[in-house]
């Protein structure tokens, strides 16, 4: 990994997930017995066939879906039915939709002020001083007064990760964030996960873009049928996998 | 390009046998039970000359029409009030308050208004306006007051009976509402529930920043159309004579039989009201459809 800013403590668990499992209403079990750990300043790369249970893990992690069993603790809080412990989970981690979510009623600027101003208890104006910094950090500075409507997908899709930024979270989750993009608007946005990868942002993503896996990741993991099936660098899953059923999956996403 | 109108003949028949259905209910009511139209003794009892101070005063159908028009406002105004309460219930994460709010929307919705109105007209005068005090209230009222309380509800003398039936039409008017809300509510995407909970909003915060917001463009049209319906649904507590437009037609057609002449003068009066009310919410709603783009 490259130049980490705050990856002083890059060996301790920022993430703690011991044997969860999920199972919906429906009866489908989305997770089985799934644990892993997280460790501060590290990307995690989650990868696998639709329906294997991704997005549903990323969903735990801050709370959005309830486990049926096993334990989640993020940066030492148990994430159980304590409302305190789960709203100080909701602040330390961020997540970016595959749709963005963006708030439509809300001006550009006003949609990552908002929980700066209701959680965070800034100001108007120290809000919108962060904002505006965020802004050119994902380069669309010239978009402050703008609607989600009137922004491209890539642009909305930036406004998302500075919003979810604002915040201050510990860990960014990113849920196939780039997914619902026209292929020209992927890049953009891939650089500005990119670059909070080399500033150490601790980051759990859900994507099929290898390159990016390959270029940023610390761990790569292939799950399907809730279950982790082969962990690794994304070299290993490049030259060595062992899973035959990774081998196949990896082939198909490649080609 | 619009298309020019253009009559088919089976419009020409369709119309031909509504005009000879017409025709014939006129020639049945003038032949066959030899009624005698006296159109010319309506206008009096919309207006009258007050010979006192030389005005010219609502009488007994436009005073009827005003009630109509204070009761359902009020009853709409503390129906939307209930109707949000029990809407939120019903999209609540907790089991026993989404079961409150469906038990109240259900069996209201499932029993026939009259007796609704029955149960809950007695009770709400014999128990809750006593206790109240409301009729004592306003009997001793100031001057000023009773003319601002006659004014905004009733006169003094009916107050209470105003008061007791504007809750009536207002708990039944709110199932209806709740509805309203919930639709509303659960209208927004889910996205939008989970943007704001992964950010650390608060429910409340949620609601009050995120959604609602986004529902009230599509909460409002429909709340207007149900304000109309409140309208229409007012006359049913002419049974509990509240003088509204329908018992005050009861009343001037038991005074001078003019049958005909009564009832269709208080129809097209609700016609105008809620046909003018129609024309705006569909205006509001083309306005809502624009400015939510
Ligand atoms: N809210 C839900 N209710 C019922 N089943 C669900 C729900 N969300 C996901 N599932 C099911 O759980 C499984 C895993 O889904 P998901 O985590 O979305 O997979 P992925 O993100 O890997 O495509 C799928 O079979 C999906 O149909
Ligand atoms: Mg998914």
């Amino acid at each position: 990994m490259q130049e980490k800013q705050f990856g002083a403590h890059s060996s301790s668990a920022i993430i703690a997930v011991d044997r969860i499992s999920k199972t919906f209403p429906n009866g489908v079990t989305a997770l089985n017995d799934f644990s892993t750990t997280i460790r501060r300043s590290e990307v995690v790369v989650v990868i696998g066939p639709s329906g294997s249970g991704k997005s549903t893990f990323l969903r735990c992690l801050n709370g959005l879906e309830e486990i049926d069993s096993g334990s989640i603790i993020v940066d030492g809080i148990a994430l159980d039915d304590n409302k305190k412990n789960r709203l100080e989970i909701r602040k330390e981690v961020g997540m970016v939709f595959q749709q963005f979510n963006l708030f439509p009623h809300m001006t550009v600027r006003d949609n990552i002020n908002l929980a700066q101003q209701l959680v965070r208890k800034k100001t108007k104006a120290e809000a919108t001083e962060m904002t505006m910094d965020l802004l050119r950090k994902v380069n669309i500075t010239e978009k402050a007064d703008a609607f989600p409507a009137q922004l491209s997908g890539g642009q909305q899709q930036r406004v998302a990760i500075a919003r979810a930024l604002a915040m201050m979270p510990k860990v960014m989750l990113f849920d196939e964030a780039t997914s619902a993009l026209d292929p020209e608007m992927i890049g953009e946005v891939l650089e500005v996960m990119k670059t909070l990868a080399r500033e150490g942002m601790t980051m759990v993503v859900v994507t099929h873009e290898m390159g990016f896996a390959r270029e940023v990741s610390d761990q790569v993991i292939f799950m399907e049928n809730g279950k982790i099936v082969e962990v690794g660098t994304a070299e290993h899953f490049f030259y060595q996998p062992r899973e035959e059923r990774t081998r196949i999956f990896l082939s198909q996403i490649l080609s | 390009m619009r298309k020019k109108p253009k009559l088919t003949p089976l419009d020409a028949v369709i119309a031909l046998l509504i005009s000879a259905l017409l025709g014939y209910i006129g020639y049945r009511i003038n032949i066959g039970l030899q009624y005698k139209w006296n159109w010319g003794a309506i206008p009096q009892y919309l207006f009258r000359l007050d010979t006192a101070t030389g005005n010219w005063t609502a009488n007994l159908l436009m005073q009827g029409l005003l009630t109509t028009i204070r009761l359902s406002i009020w009853a709409t105004l503390i129906a939307t009030i209930i109707g949000t309460i029990a809407g939120f219930f019903r999209v609540s994460s907790s089991l026993f308050k989404r079961l409150l709010g469906r038990t109240f929307v259900e069996l209201i919705r499932n029993t026939p208004p009259l007796v609704l109105i029955f149960i809950f007209y007695f009770f709400v005068s014999d128990q809750i306006m006593p206790v109240l005090g409301v009729d004592d209230f306003a009997r001793n009222a100031s001057e000023t007051t009773q003319s601002l309380l006659t004014f905004f509800f009733a006169p003094p003398r009916f107050f209470s009976a105003f008061i007791s039936a504007t809750m009536t039409v207002a708990i039944f008017e709110a199932a209806y509402i709740t509805e309203i809300i919930r639709a509303g509510i659960q209208s927004i995407e889910k996205g939008q529930f989970e943007a704001a909970y992964a950010l650390g909003l608060s429910w409340r915060q949620k609601m009050q920043h995120v959604i609602l917001p986004q529902a009230i463009q599509r909460i409002l049209p429909p709340l207007a159309g149900q304000f109309i319906s409140t309208i229409k649904d007012s006359a049913i507590v002419s049974v509990i004579s509240i003088p509204e437009l329908c018992f005050q037609g009861m009343e001037l057609m038991a005074a001078t039989y003019l049958t005909f002449e009564c009832w269709i003068t208080i129809t097209v009066l609700y016609l105008v009201l809620t046909l003018s009310l129609s024309l705006a919410v569909e205006r509001l709603e083309i306005f809502m459809r624009r400015s939510s783009v």
